[in-house]
């Protein structure tokens, strides 16, 4: 799965409506076995959620949008298929969780991608499902500090922290996620995928029993006078960074 | 007190709070230039509090000679001065810090624990969560500049802080070693540490009551940073305005948000813990261990 949307694949209604739409059709597709993740755009793997699709767009967009934001963590997340991520570009927020959200994570070695939840940042806060996919990958005391921090790893601290699995040179990243996923393609589907689905099952069952209370909490506060407010800084200030 | 530090593998919670009469020993009360007056009762005050409302960063230095160790008093001035903090507006950010030679904190005094009865018993572990329960959930940045050995109830202290700096000195020990004085951390207090090394870590420290070295500390991520000891405090001072930078509202609720389940087993079951501690700690069986305790450390002293 390549993500094309230019400039930076960020998360857009329309991107996590097909990419439900792909997971879905995959899923049901009893020849495909595993999905590889990556980008088509250089530099960047996916710059996150689009900003303004939670900017100025009133309450029930924000709920519309939020869902299929679930719908997208929860369809990858809860993948029977093996999934991995091949990170060849920089990863922030949103691209950083569906790189959390797959079974193995290759990233190029290129000191000038970086990697993390950054919400914080932007004065927003990662939901708790975030939180729990960065948990259940590099542990509670790393993402307590790296959520707070809204921390943006390098590859090699990426690496050292465990947020990814893998860096390699850039042009290798591909065949090494085709080369890893023959390695997972080789265990038994069945023991697999309920090994994966038992490890991963109380974190989605905390999302999946309480979908639309975590939607009624994010329409509640990105709404916010001072959310709203603290999105628009953001925005003027990528714009004047493109000027 | 000297001799005992330096058998630092044998170095265990509450040490000499008893020998020193933690309550009367006479230190000089350094009262801060321009912050609040704590409690000023008929003992020294082992605590001090300086806020700096420009650059709202508040120093809280333990200053309990021989040991800072938790009496009593040390618990109720901490728990004072926490509230008042965390009520400041000017206050953002605090730092842990000891003024005590070669010692952060040597834990609870076992003075409180020892010959005192169950009343007293629960008023103190009461005092005890309390000053956990205050800094765990506190939505200043919390930042421990670990200058000294922190046993037990000194390695709460930084480990319900957000961030953990230690002095590089390999004589200085860190780790929850209730198990060796023949009592138990409190759930809370494991809950803690295995949010922060991990359960397998948490297991095998808690049961071989270990005390890490501040190099091996560092290795299993008990503290985040080893610097020199005379810069233990000036790292604590930029860090914590690197986390200043991140807007206080975010990240207070993502703080809250990772320590809440912590946070909620503590609240729905601090009464039983309680009683649980009271039960326990005046068993003759544990009153016997931590008189045979408090008797080696006389005799290390001697």
């Amino acid at each position: 799965m390549t993500f094309q949307g230019p400039p930076v694949n960020s998360m857009s209604l329309d991107f996590l409506t097909e990419f439900a739409i792909s997971m879905e059709k995959l899923e049901l597709d009893k020849s495909c076995r595993g999905v590889i993740l990556t980008s088509g755009l250089p530099k960047i793997f996916s710059a996150g959620l689009d900003i303004t699709e939670m900017y100025g767009k009133g309450p029930e967009h924000a709920a519309v949008f939020w869902r299929a934001v679930q719908e997208m963590w929860l369809k990858l997340y809860g993948s029977n298929m093996v999934t991995i991520a091949a990170i060849n570009g920089s990863s922030p927020a949103g691209g950083c969780l569906m790189a959390l959200s797959c079974d193995y994570r290759i990233m190029a070695d290129n000191p000038r991608y970086s990697i993390g939840l950054n919400e914080t940042l932007l004065g927003i806060v990662a939901p708790f499902w975030f939180m729990d996919t960065m948990n259940n990958t590099i542990g509670n005391r790393e993402t307590e500090k790296a959520l707070q921090l809204g921390l943006l790893y390098s590859t090699s601290d990426a690496l050292k922290a465990g947020l990814v699995d893998e860096l390699v040179p850039e042009e290798k990243v591909l065949t090494t996620a085709t080369e890893a996923m023959a390695k997972w393609l080789s265990i038994p589907d069945h023991s697999r995928q309920i090994t994966k689905s038992m490890m991963r099952k109380q974190t989605i069952d905390k999302l999946s029993s309480n979908r639309e209370t975590d939607v009624n909490y994010f329409v509640k506060f990105i709404t916010k006078d001072s959310i709203q407010k603290s999105l628009g800084m953001y925005l003027a200030m990528l714009k004047k960074r493109k000027a | 007190m000297a001799s005992v530090l330096r058998h630092s593998a044998k170095f265990t919670s509450g040490i000499s709070s008893s020998l020193a009469a933690c309550a009367r020993n006479g230190t000089a009360c350094a009262f801060p230039c321009h912050a609040f007056r704590h409690r000023n009762s008929s003992t020294s005050s082992k605590i001090r509090v300086d806020l700096d409302s420009s650059t709202g960063v508040a120093v809280m230095t333990l200053q309990g000679p021989p040991v800072n160790s938790m009496c009593m008093d040390f618990l109720t001035d901490f728990a004072i001065s926490m509230e008042k903090l965390e009520l400041d507006k000017n206050c953002r950010g605090l730092i842990l810090t000891s003024a005590v030679p070669k010692v952060f904190s040597a834990g609870l005094d076992i003075m409180e624990m020892y010959g005192k009865g169950p009343e007293h018993a629960t008023v103190f572990w009461r005092a005890v969560q309390e000053m956990w329960f205050k800094l765990y959930s506190s939505n200043m940045v919390t930042i421990a500049a670990v200058n000294g050995s922190s046993p037990a109830g000194g390695c709460l202290l930084a480990l319900s802080s957000d961030y953990r700096i230690m002095a590089d000195n390999p004589r200085y020990v860190i780790g929850l070693n209730e198990a060796q004085v023949g009592i138990v951390a409190p759930f809370w207090l494991k809950d803690n540490m295995v949010q922060t090394l991990g359960h397998r870590q948490t297991e095998k420290s808690l049961q071989l009551a270990q005390l890490y070295s501040a190099p091996d500390a560092l290795k299993i991520g008990l503290v985040d940073k080893l610097v020199p000891e005379e810069k233990v405090l000036s790292t604590a001072t930029e860090t914590m305005a690197k986390w200043f930078s991140i807007p206080d509202h975010s990240r207070q609720i993502t703080k809250s948000m990772m320590r809440k389940q912590t946070i909620d087993k503590f609240l729905s079951n601090r009464e039983t813990d309680i009683n649980n501690f009271a039960n326990f700690v005046t068993k003759d069986s544990i009153q016997k261990s931590l008189g045979t305790y408090l008797a080696k450390l006389k005799k290390k002293k001697a």
